[in-house]
């Protein structure tokens, strides 16, 4: 169980980007933080892996105070949190294969991961993470030399070698186009479903949160304005859409017919 | 509609045409202003007294020393009348032109026009022409004088093979003036050159009362036995033993010999050096000389030393490449933005670094040559200084810019995954710099090679150094050979380093 208590952010130069946030989240939960460009999904995100320091509040996981671990105990506690990014993040001039080997470094001998020595049964499960995600033949090619899609998939297998228990997912199709997006989708569901592997995911459509999410929180202005289960994201209307996105965005519909933007 | 055309309202001039048109006789551009052609007018009152300036000033330099300014332009149309009557025809006609451009500007309805502008530009042209001293007819004349050690710098290549060399000579006697019985032809020994002549007496030239010439007997002299197909000189020994390459009409008797090593020519007896004695008949002597090449060839010294000196500027273009790169490397991370904006302090340093990178990078490689020439003396190393120099201050730049430009998100993404910070840098950090490191690299190597060769023009050794002083020598085949060898080099580089930096990037 994830417990984020009080959670303030404020960068140095004043923003405020996090006002005061507390949730739960159960383990094996799909939840979906929705808010405008500039809410602080990103940064939510980020603090509870603390690749941002949170200004105030606590952050518990599994009873672990996350926001009082020291360097050794957050790479520890990292390792077993999946990250996936928006842009992706791979190390473009590097193989897929190192990409995805680079999910180990928390677990592996330090001084022989610098010389790019991984143990054989890194290598083997690295090629079971590549196959899973069905690119098993793109391993040996540069990454930058793959599809957005094919990235984001690298993206996930990286995921997926730090055997993870809980997966943060930033924005994961912003940059997909609507099919790929539910192929994206798609793994992490059946990951969240077949491996209990709770899911922390920013979204952008609301067709995609009514299909994907079990819980909903809606950020505004670094506040939380809306927490809902699965049967109110189901049940939410445009005017409450609205709400949690201002005055000017309408519902954007994510479908084979109408693509969206 | 894609395309969109701005059109600007005209606004009503100020003025009737007529004013306008006199305003702009009186001040060129006033009646443009006046007709609300603001840009317009103060754009041909700049060019009209500027134009008219810089004739005043050309007028008087070249006719400073007369009185009064009406002789002073009397003196240059005497000294330039192809440049000053054309530019005063013009810049009355760009004068009335203005006038008449601000009587129509001040119609309705009337537009723009470039044509006085074109005339503007012709009138600068000219100008330029005169002040930068262009002279084409100097550039025609003195290209067939200049052609003789261009093309020696063009195609140096005999001068880069030496031989041992032999001197091939035979000689006839000729008794001056003729008497009884004068010399015979010598005796023909085979194997050896041999040279008639005849008569074997005669007369040498002298000049008369008048100063005219008399010339001497005319002798026909018929070699064999030389070495073929080259270059013979006739020498003259008098009975004193003076010798001197005999000239007919001015020239140098100099000839090929044919593909069998004879040859025929007339010479004119050439004019007396000593006094006629009262000793009576005296015996002279022509000979005919060859030098010719014996042995092997080998590599000339001009080759030798080029070759020497080619490699050494490789070297120390090499050498400052990689000091620069020691030393740059460090620096370009205190001249990286992104990591020197966590406190003032550390962005004091960044202005700071920057700043002296920018200075020491403004300073042209042969500044800096000059200034280490003065410090360790002639030779390499002050070039391999100054190069360093340079090169720390480009690369430092260089490689700053390639840090700054390093995405953050695969950072982000490794340390997300608990690695630790050296595991950070060798996964997300190195990968990213190696490629512009490689090719910004590569590419200072190559201007370093370039640039040394420059440098050695200063003192700053290398290649550069030996041509300037070849050059100096007018030993001009020499000077090629040294050319070619920069040019063969530069080209080869030029090829590797884009090889090298199109496999990395
Ligand atoms: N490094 C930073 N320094 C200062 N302010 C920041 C920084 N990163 C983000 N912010 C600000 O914090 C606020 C929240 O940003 P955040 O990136 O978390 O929003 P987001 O919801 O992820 O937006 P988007 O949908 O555009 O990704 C914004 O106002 C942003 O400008
Ligand atoms: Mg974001």
């Amino acid at each position: 169980m994830l417990e984020v208590k009080h959670l303030t952010k404020i960068y140095e130069d004043g923003t405020v980007a996090l006002r005061d946030v507390s949730f739960t989240v159960e383990d094996g939960e799909f939840l979906v933080v929705i808010g405008l460009s500039g809410s602080g999904k990103s940064t939510l995100l980020r603090c509870i892996n603390r690749l941002i320091e949170p200004t105030e509040g606590q952050i518990i996981w599994n009873g672990i105070d996350i926001t009082a671990a020291d360097p050794a105990q957050l790479r520890e506690i990292r390792r077993q949190i999946g990250m996936i990014f928006q842009q992706f993040n791979l190390v473009k001039r590097s193989s897929v294969l190192t990409n995805v080997l680079a999910g180990r470094l928390g677990y592996v001998n330090p001084w022989a991961s610098l010389l790019h020595r991984f143990p054989k049964e890194d290598i083997e499960m690295a090629m079971q993470a590549l196959e899973r995600v069905g690119i098993a033949d793109q391993a040996h090619k540069r990454a930058d030399e793959l599809s957005g899609g094919q990235q984001q998939r690298v993206g996930i297998a990286r995921a997926l070698m730090q055997q993870p228990k809980m997966i943060l997912a930033d924005e994961p199709v912003a940059s997909l186009d609507p099919v790929l997006a539910h192929s994206i989708l798609g793994y992490l569901e059946q990951l969240n479903q077949e491996e209990g592997i709770t899911v922390i995911c920013s979204l952008h459509f609301l067709d995609l949160v009514q299909r994907y999410a079990t819980k909903v929180i809606g950020l505004r202005d670094g506040r939380i304005v809306y927490r809902g289960t699965r049967e109110d994201i189901r049940r939410m209307t445009d005017e409450e859409f609205k709400e949690i996105y201002g005055e000017e965005a309408v519902r954007v519909s994510v479908g084979p017919r109408e693509g969206g933007a | 509609m894609a395309t969109r055309t701005i059109q600007r309202e005209k606004l009503p001039s100020l003025v009737p045409p007529p004013v306008a048109g006199i305003a702009s006789l009186i001040i060129p551009g006033l009646g443009q202003v006046l007709a609300r052609e603001t840009r317009r007018g103060l754009l041909l009152f700049g060019s009209l007294v500027s134009i008219t300036g810089l004739m005043v000033w050309r007028i008087y330099d070249l006719a400073h020393l007369e009185p009064g300014p009406l002789a002073m332009l009397r003196k240059a149309i005497a000294r330039r009348p192809v440049f000053v009557v054309p530019m005063l025809i013009g810049i009355v006609a760009l004068w009335l032109w203005n006038a008449w451009d601000a009587y129509r500007q001040a119609q309705p309805d009337v537009k723009g026009g470039a044509g006085i502008f074109v005339l503007v530009i012709v009138l600068f042209f000219t100008l330029g022409w005169q002040i930068g001293e262009i002279d084409l007819y100097k550039l025609g004349s003195e290209l067939p004088d200049a052609w003789r050690p261009l093309s020696q710098v063009l195609w140096p290549w005999p001068a880069a093979v030496e031989r041992e060399e032999e001197i091939l000579s035979a000689g006839a006697d000729i008794l001056v003036p003729c008497d009884d019985n004068p010399p015979p032809p010598p005796e023909e020994v085979p194997g050896q050159p041999y040279l008639v002549a005849t008569p074997t007496c005669g007369e040498l030239s002298e000049l008369g009362e008048n100063n005219q010439i008399i010339p001497g007997t005319t002798l026909k002299l018929v070699g064999r036995g030389f070495a073929p197909n080259t270059e013979t000189k006739i020498w003259w020994v008098d009975p004193l033993g003076n010798e001197f390459v005999v000239r007919q009409s001015g020239e140098y008797v100099v000839f090929q010999t044919d593909d069998t090593g004879s040859f025929e020519i007339e010479l004119i007896m050439p004019y007396r050096l000593i006094p006629p004695s009262a000793a009576g008949p005296q015996i002279h002597r022509v000979e005919a000389r060859q030098v010719v090449g014996t042995g092997p060839a080998r590599p000339s010294e001009p080759l030798r030393i080029s070759i020497a000196r080619m490699i050494e500027t490789i070297f120390l273009g090499m050498m400052a490449t990689i000091f620069g790169i020691f030393f740059s490397i460090p620096i370009s991370f205190l001249a990286a933005k992104n990591l020197m904006s966590g406190s003032w302090l550390t962005l004091a340093v960044y202005y700071f670094t920057r700043t002296i990178l920018n200075i020491v990078r403004s300073i042209e490689p042969l500044i800096w040559a000059i200034i280490a020439v003065v410090v360790v003396g002639l030779g390499p190393f002050a070039g391999i200084l100054a190069l360093t120099i340079h090169s720390i201050a480009a690369l430092g730049k260089l490689y700053s810019e390639a840090i700054e430009s390093i995405d953050p998100g695969p950072i982000e993404a490794i340390q997300a995954t608990g690695a630790n910070r050296l595991q950070t840098i060798v996964y997300a950090v190195i990968p990213q710099m190696i490629p512009p490191f490689v090719s910004f690299s590569i590419y200072r190597w190559d201007i370093n090679v370039r640039m040394s060769t420059v440098i050695g023009l200063v003192g700053g050794g290398g290649i550069g150094f030996v041509l300037i002083q070849y050059i100096k020598l007018l030993d001009y085949r020499a000077a090629g050979i040294a050319v070619w060898f920069i040019a063969i080099t530069v080209a080869i580089l030029d090829y590797v380093s884009a090889e090298i930096r199109q496999r990395f990037v």
